[in-house]
């Protein structure tokens, strides 16, 4: 085993009290952290919902319910697709890529202008000023949009108090509110990675680029944007998982009418005591994710040990 | 790459709206922590305060609001917050370290099997990593019956600790394998020669180069723990954490002193962040310093040792200080001149809102007596409740129920 799975013999290599601490710690970890709760919530996702005194009964048999339920709904409904969870889960995954896509063009010219442009003392003035605001507390930060953007926030009084509108807009009823939030809340994942990559480019490049005539578009387009590549990557599969795992940001802004998906999972999980249910959705929002993280790294060719350093 | 003044003009103008879309928020909810009115606000200024600090206040219709002293149930949510992250603490960090240096000994064949599992945890949602540890623990609490399993089971904090530990183990791990890329390992080899046993290589070399990394992973974990909100909501059961209690807070209505609380942790994490940048800046001088020594000893001729006169220079953060301090003194005189601070001036706000109160009351009351709506009349009372049912913006900012 030892040769087959290390370079060394392990228990020589580290000394033997060393080495069960090496392996209890990672096997505590894998196994018991890692593996064995997330198969057995994939199992209980095939289950009916019991209480905990008829399990391993006659009603706790396996089947497809849940799942089914996602999509064609409960069976006494009348539509033929259960169109109310799709909706949600639809519109997560679009906005989450729209938020994606809006963090990443608003990072690159701060990241090239950090990395590239601004002399070091006002570089890491910038860093630190963006590093401070990623330490407060999530709920905290959307807190914060939320005095902004209420009914009676700062924005619609400031509006209303100067003339500008009779009447407040409903930033939180049109999820305004919202989609300002998530954007917000992870635009620093999208930051660092994106900065890691273009700083490490050569600066010569550039210069040779701009000296044969090339224009600052076509440079950033054939130079800086191939270089930064797995950090766009990065940073790009960081905020969309969070975006879509996102559960602080709408609990704080998302207007009544309209959930975010693990609003959905908490739903089913804390107020409708189905925890079969809420295993099945997780199930699925970890699917998407998984196969988001996979097409990434298929399409833009990098491996998941670039992903996250 | 010199971009031309136009450009770098739009570029300024584009950081500046960039760091005011980032802070802009968080001054605002800062400045709305010292007005003394109900709800978060500026624009209709109560009193300059600091009652969202202390002890909160009690409304002219009776409803309590509690400030930052009085709320035990924030100071239980923090306490438990403290427990959890020293649990989360205590096994992250060793379990990152132990993976990491398990990474350096991986067959290479292997080692890509093994970094993926070390840092899939990070990329699961967080709401996945709770919902799995709960359904686990209780199925697990389900089998021991009523010992001491079935406790530990349904215990929310120890739940939390073991969920935030899958994650944030990770964090540590890779804290781990960037300082582990540095190692030199002809410090082993030479331990090794001289003698030293494989545990004394691991306590003597090994965990005293890693020690930056073990303090700088507990730094990590910790504030990884204390902020976390989408594990901790489902593995916590019935107890609460600091995260939770702001979350059903904010979902019941959002009160100032949810300000004054984020204020506090800014104030926190500016004075943390400010310190270790001194702490840095101060052995990078010492650094460079020895350097310099070293180069001008070495120097054959005098031209390095010629001293340069230094011109003053006023530094850029007097010149920032100097604004805060000039903004602040015009904000004070301001407040003082229009009497706005002080109990004369709360007493004064709650007297008007009281008095308001009562005229609605006694209008309610006249109305519910007047004789031609009660025997069916023109049912004309629309007008007199200021059509508050009515109104399609009453209960649209209300957070709901979830």
């Amino acid at each position: 085993m030892n040769n087959f799975l290390f370079t060394q013999p392990f228990f020589k290599k580290n000394g033997k009290a060393v080495a069960i601490y090496f392996l209890v710690a990672i096997i505590f970890w894998f196994v018991f952290l890692v593996i064995i709760p997330q198969f057995y919530m994939l199992d209980l996702s095939f289950r009916t919902n019991v209480p905990p005194l008829a399990r391993g009964g006659p009603e706790d048999y396996y089947t497809f319910e849940h799942y089914s339920h996602f999509i064609f709904g409960s069976k006494t409904a009348t539509d033929a697709f259960n169109f109310v969870d799709l909706g949600v889960f639809g519109r997560t995954i679009f906005v989450s890529m729209l938020v994606t896509i809006a963090n990443l063009l608003f990072c690159y010219p701060i990241a090239f202008y950090i990395a590239k442009i601004a002399n070091p003392s006002t570089a890491r003035l910038l860093i630190v000023s963006l590093i401070i605001p990623f330490w407060i507390n999530e709920l905290l930060r959307s807190f914060a949009l939320r005095i902004l953007f209420a009914n009676e926030g700062v924005i619609n009084n400031f509006l209303t108090g100067v003339g500008l509108l009779d009447q407040g807009i409903l930033f939180i009823t049109y999820d305004i509110g919202l989609y300002t939030g998530l954007i917000y809340a992870y635009i620093l994942l999208m930051m660092f990675p994106l900065y890691n990559a273009i700083e490490s480019l050569d600066i010569n490049q550039i210069e040779a680029a701009k000296d044969l005539g090339s224009s600052s578009f076509r440079t950033h387009w054939r130079i800086v944007i191939p270089h930064a590549k797995p950090g766009i990557v990065s940073g790009c599969t960081m905020v969309f998982m969070l975006t879509v795992g996102a559960l602080a940001t709408p609990v704080v802004l998302s207007s009544p009418n309209t959930l975010w998906f693990p609003q959905l999972i908490y739903q089913w999980f804390n107020m409708n005591d189905n925890w079969s249910r809420g295993s099945a959705y997780s199930i699925i929002l970890l699917i998407v994710s998984v196969i988001f993280v996979l097409t990434m790294m298929r399409i833009f060719k990098v491996r998941i040990g670039e992903i996250i350093k | 790459m010199r971009p031309s003044y136009f450009i770098n003009f739009m570029m300024g103008i584009y950081i500046f709206i960039f760091f005011a879309y980032l802070f802009g928020p968080l001054i605002i909810m800062s400045i709305t922590a010292f007005n003394s009115a109900e709800f978060p606000s500026i624009t209709p200024w109560e009193c300059f305060s600091f009652r969202w600090f202390n002890e909160g206040k009690i409304a002219y219709d009776g409803q309590h609001l509690a400030g930052l002293l009085s709320d035990w149930r924030l100071h239980d949510g923090i306490i438990s917050s403290l427990i959890i992250g020293a649990g989360v603490v205590t096994l992250s960090v060793p379990i990152g370290m132990a993976a990491a240096i398990v990474l350096t000994q991986v067959r290479s064949q292997l080692r890509d099997i093994y970094y993926s599992i070390s840092i899939m945890p990070v990329l699961f949602p967080g709401v996945i990593i709770g919902i799995s540890t709960v359904v686990l623990w209780d199925r697990i609490a389900g089998l021991g019956g009523e010992g001491f399993i079935a406790d530990i089971g349904r215990n929310g904090i120890f739940l939390t600790i073991l969920a935030q530990t899958c994650f944030i183990s990770t964090y540590c791990f890779l804290i781990f394998v960037a300082r582990l890329q540095r190692f030199d390992q002809t410090q082993e080899e030479a331990a090794l020669d001289l003698g030293a046993s494989q545990t004394q290589v691991f306590f003597k070399i090994l965990v005293p180069y890693l020690s930056p990394a073990i303090a700088s992973a507990a730094v990590i974990a910790f504030l990884f723990s204390f902020e976390n909100y989408n594990t901790t909501v489902f593995s916590i059961l019935s107890d609460q954490t600091l995260t939770t209690v702001i979350a059903s807070k904010v979902r019941l209505g959002i009160s100032p002193a949810l300000s004054a609380l984020a204020l506090t942790i800014i104030a926190l994490t500016i004075i943390a962040a400010v310190t270790y940048e001194v702490l840095r800046r101060r052995a990078e001088k010492r650094y460079t310093e020895s350097q310099e020594k070293f180069v001008k000893e070495k120097a054959a001729d005098n031209r390095i040792n010629k001293k340069y006169k230094v011109g003053f220079k006023i530094p850029k953060g007097i010149t920032a200080i100097l604004l805060i301090v000039v903004f602040a003194t015009y904000g004070a005189t301001q407040i003082v001149k229009n009497d706005l601070y002080g109990q004369s001036c709360i007493d004064a706000a709650d007297k008007e809102k009281k008095s308001k109160f009562l005229e609605q009351l006694q209008t309610l009351e006249s109305n519910e007596l007047t004789d031609e709506e009660l025997s069916g009349g023109s049912l004309g009372g629309n007008q007199d409740y200021g059509d508050i049912f009515g109104d399609p913006s009453l209960f649209q900012d209300f957070g709901g129920f979830d």
